[in-house]
């Protein structure tokens, strides 16, 4: 078992360095600005089904807490980043020098955002269902509507991440997917794990879960905490990957593409949101002569999906190749008796 | 004083169409504890409908009582099938889904006849055409009360009073409120629950489409995406009133619509929209039940 | 000293008593019952003693401890268990996943689950095997993969016991166990209490309306009717109680005969 993992540790290291210097050099920049999308796209979906698809607290507030993230980090890398980025590029080689860089906005951004899902999550989450969605979506909206006030930001006329001298942006596609894998795995590793059944049981029955001691406010809490966490380094990817930034690119509209990943994937599986995230933000990209019709088609898939396999995609079970696995030596072993 | 007073008149006139639009949210609500997200693009295709209206029967030109009532009449009608076919197609199929299902289908739904509008009417706004002269009314003083704001009022009341009667005074409204208080034992009692439903729809549409009428008669810019905003106003004054509460609607719009203008006269215009959402907050966090709602237990 | 300790207890929903004034013990290492006819407040007290509702009035005490009003997950995490009226478990979870929820249950999600350290890896093998073993006691090994909600009936009854039981419980509170349990089913679930009793060194309360089934299983019995206890005692005292026969307005009055 241990070395099955350190070799498929060993793939994906691989894989990513592949990625890091084939990427810029096999395709060009407007597929390069898909796969990144996609990496953002991929984190924000997987947070966002931690607290709703696993913890079953509908959030429909989530780009505002990528906002958070992208913004905080902007501004930390305008403000200050540039003057750091600078010293370490004194001392060692820049691509060093931007490898130890770049992880404080997103860890920035990151925690910023946390404290958001914190502020809204402590007094939502007294709230049900509807209620708990509707508080979100206000909170959503009132996080968007105050960034749009602070003119260190920008304000009504976007963030550019630029500093003299200095190039803020971070389009290292290896990198980059680097911090959506180990996003990915860690919110995986909590979820999958005896004491990450607690977000499960609140989903599924919250009184019986305090009857078995699971302290389900707390839990929720951290669900909350954990996925504006995850939600805010997707914000400040993308923040330091498009080099500016704006509301309009946090709206309703987006938290509401996130939930349409969510639940099209399959509430409740994370295999299930990266590929439906993968696959909604690559699509409309490419088919990029349904320009208008985009929103409309959107609408018209989930409405169907909804009333024809309400449980998405995946359903709450996950890609498991193991099965697959299994099938395929004991084929082979026949075939070799 | 004088200009208290006008910003409450002001204040009021907008109330009462936040209230016809809330009316549509607390019904809906009531009967199926689903939150329309898609009732603020009725309201929209009730403006639409009676500017095209409008212009399709030569009412665009000047003031005219007879073009007002057709116009109404026809955004009503036209609202009310609208969210009747809404109700079948999107919302009936999911009557025993987990409740988030019905939820993203309505802003799926919403989102649909934005984009939708947008495409076929075109994104820039329309004016809706003066089919009431902008005329001052009636005055005390500095206190003036136009032709509109009169007409508003004198509509939304009658409408409301309308509804009043049916919903408390009629064999129907006394199977929609018991399938407000429990479909199933409705259901049992021989109370068509499936009939019942799709009149709530209608009823509640026409209300929003009469109000969007009322809207492009006091504030005659007009686009697919009017929607949006004052939909989601009109929902925080559902809540506020309670939801689920056909008073209490009538009551949380028109405070809504004092607040918001009191709010954007003394204070600023620009925390005139994000004055609902505190509220909206506000409500939920230390009554979530609203004015007239009642606080509810979950059997153990 | 009593295991649990109800001491004027009033439980009030607006202007209604759910419980008046119910003073109750329960010794340690009893079986014990409260009956009593449809909303006489048995589920109440029930609510009131696991912290899903505060007493209006009175104090409870468990183990010497005050628990009125604290929340539940605390209470659970001092030793009271309970099942529900209408089974509550997690329907979407496999039944293996529903007790090792409850054996994982005071630790919250956090690095180690991240880094998974061979440590960690133990643990949660410990864990789930304490999860089988549960199981096995119960007879629901087989089910262990299955989807909670895919078990028969009975079969799910037995599964919250166990989750229940997994949390290490002094108190075991069964809220009408036996409800929709055909009689074969009942005697099992009669011996099964009695075995857990001498198995896992519990006190056990249960909640049933059906006093036959109670009378041949407790050794101590409390009446409740519209919220107050009408009679108490063993169970040949209880069945001829007057009062008791009355409460039960209706019902077989042989109901408590052998």
């Amino acid at each position: 078992m241990r070395a099955r993992s350190a070799l498929a540790l060993a793939a994906l290291v691989a894989a990513l360095a592949l990625l890091e210097w084939g990427a810029p050099r096999l395709l060009n920049p407007y597929y390069l600005t898909i796969a990144t999308r996609i990496g953002v796209a991929i984190i924000a979906a997987v947070s966002l089904q931690l607290v709703s698809g696993f913890t079953g607290q509908f959030s429909i507030g989530h780009a505002g807490f990528m906002a958070v993230g992208a913004y905080a980090s902007a501004a930390l890398s305008v403000y200050f980043g540039g003057g750091w980025l600078a010293a370490l590029a004194d001392v060692l080689p820049g691509g060093l020098a931007r490898a130890l860089y770049f992880p404080l906005p997103l860890l920035a951004g990151g925690a910023l955002a946390a404290l958001a899902g914190l502020l809204v999550g402590i007094p939502a989450l007294r709230l049900r269902g509807d209620y708990l969605a509707i508080a979100t979506l206000g909170f959503g909206e009132i996080i968007r509507v105050v960034i749009l006030n602070v003119d260190a930001v920008g304000g009504a006329r976007g963030f550019a991440l630029s500093a003299p001298g200095v190039d803020l942006r971070y389009e290292d596609l290896g990198a980059l997917y680097a911090v959506v894998v180990v996003s990915v795995a860690v919110m995986a590793r909590l979820a999958y794990s005896s004491a990450g059944l607690a977000f499960r049981a609140v989903r599924e029955d919250e009184i019986a879960a305090e009857s078995i001691g699971v302290p389900t406010t707390r839990v929720k809490v951290l669900a909350f905490a954990l996925s504006s966490f995850f939600a805010g380094v997707a914000g400040a990817l993308f923040a330091h990957s498009e080099g500016y930034i704006h509301t309009n690119s946090f709206s309703f509209v987006r938290s509401f593409e996130i939930m349409v990943f969510v639940v099209l994937g399959g509430l409740g599986s994370i295999s299930g949101a990266v590929v439906a995230a993968s696959v909604l933000t690559a699509a409309p990209e490419l088919l990029r002569g349904f320009g208008e019709l985009r929103m409309i088609i959107y609408a018209l898939g989930l409405i169907a999906v909804m009333i024809l396999r309400p449980q998405g995609l995946m359903g709450s079970r996950e890609l498991d190749p193991r099965p697959w696995l299994a099938r395929w030596r004991r084929r082979d072993a026949a075939a070799r008796a | 004083m004088e200009n208290l007073l006008q910003q409450l008149v002001n204040g009021v006139a907008w109330g009462s169409i936040y209230a016809l639009v809330a009316l549509g949210y607390t019904m809906v609500y009531g009967v199926l504890k689903l939150i329309n997200f898609a009732h603020g693009e009725v309201y929209m295709v009730g403006a639409m409908t009676g500017y095209y209206t409008a212009r399709a029967l030569g009412f665009a030109q000047e003031p005219s009582g007879l073009g007002l009532a057709v116009v109404l009449l026809a955004a009503m009608a036209t609202c009310a099938a609208l969210g009747a076919t809404i109700e079948r197609v999107a919302y009936r199929p999911l009557r025993h889904a987990p409740r988030l299902a019905p939820l993203i289908t309505a802003i799926g739904v919403s989102l649909l006849l934005q984009n939708a509008g947008q495409l076929l009417l075109g994104a820039d706004p329309k004016f809706f055409p003066p089919l009431v002269a902008s005329r001052e009314a009636l005055r005390f003083g500095a206190l003036a009360v136009s032709n509109i704001q009169l007409t508003v009022l004198a509509t939304a009341v009658v409408l409301m009073a309308g509804l009043e009667l049916v919903v408390m005074r009629t064999r129907v409204g006394r199977a929609m409120r018991a399938v407000a208080q429990d479909a199933d034992a409705a259901a049992l009692m021989g109370v068509p629950v499936d009939r019942i439903i799709q009149l709530t729809f209608l009823l509640g549409s026409a209300l929003a489409g009469a109000a969007g009428i009322l809207v492009g008669l006091s504030n005659p810019k007009i686009d697919p995406l009017m929607g949006l905003m004052p939909g989601l106003k009109a929902f925080v004054a559902a809540v506020l009133g309670g939801i689920g509460s056909i008073p209490g609607a009538m009551l949380g719009g028109l405070l809504l619509g004092v607040v918001e203008t009191l709010v954007a006269g003394y204070l600023s215009s620009t925390y005139r929209d994000a004055i609902a959402f505190v509220i909206l907050i506000a409500i939920l966090l230390y009554r979530p039940s609203g004015l007239f709602g009642a606080a509810q237990q979950e059997k153990v | 000293m009593p295991l649990l300790e109800l001491e004027r207890v009033t439980l009030r929903f607006g202007g209604l008593s759910a419980v008046s004034a119910l003073d109750w013990r329960v010794e340690p290492g009893a079986v014990a019952a409260l009956i009593g006819p449809n909303g006489a407040g048995k589920t109440s007290a029930f609510n009131v003693m696991t912290g899903v509702y505060a007493p209006s009035e009175g104090r409870v005490r468990f183990d010497g401890r005050e628990i009125g009003g604290e929340p539940s997950n605390r209470i659970a995490a001092l030793g009271v268990a309970r099942t529900f009226q209408n089974i509550r478990l997690f329907r979407a979870l496999s039944a293996l996943e529903n007790v090792v929820t409850a054996l994982a249950a005071g630790r919250r999600p956090g690095v180690a689950d991240v880094l998974r350290p061979p440590a960690w890896r133990s643990a949660e093998r410990a864990l789930r095997a304490r999860a089988h073993e549960l199981l096995l006691r119960l007879g629901l090994e087989r089910y262990a993969d299955a989807r909670a909600d895919a078990l028969p009936y009975g079969e799910q009854r037995r599964l919250e016991i166990a989750r229940a039981l997994a949390t290490g419980p002094k108190l075991l509170l069964l809220d009408e166990p036996a409800a929709g349990m055909n009689p074969a089913e009942k005697d099992a679930l009669r011996e099964l209490v009695a075995r857990l009793r001498a198995e896992f060194g519990l006190t056990i309360v249960l909640i049933d309306h059906d006093v036959r089934f109670v009378m041949g299983l407790c050794e101590h019995i409390t009446v409740l009717d519209h919220g107050e206890k009408i009679a108490e005692g063993p169970p040949e005292a209880v069945r001829s109680d007057p009062r008791v026969i009355e409460a039960y307005l209706g019902a077989d009055a042989e109901a408590g005969g052998a």
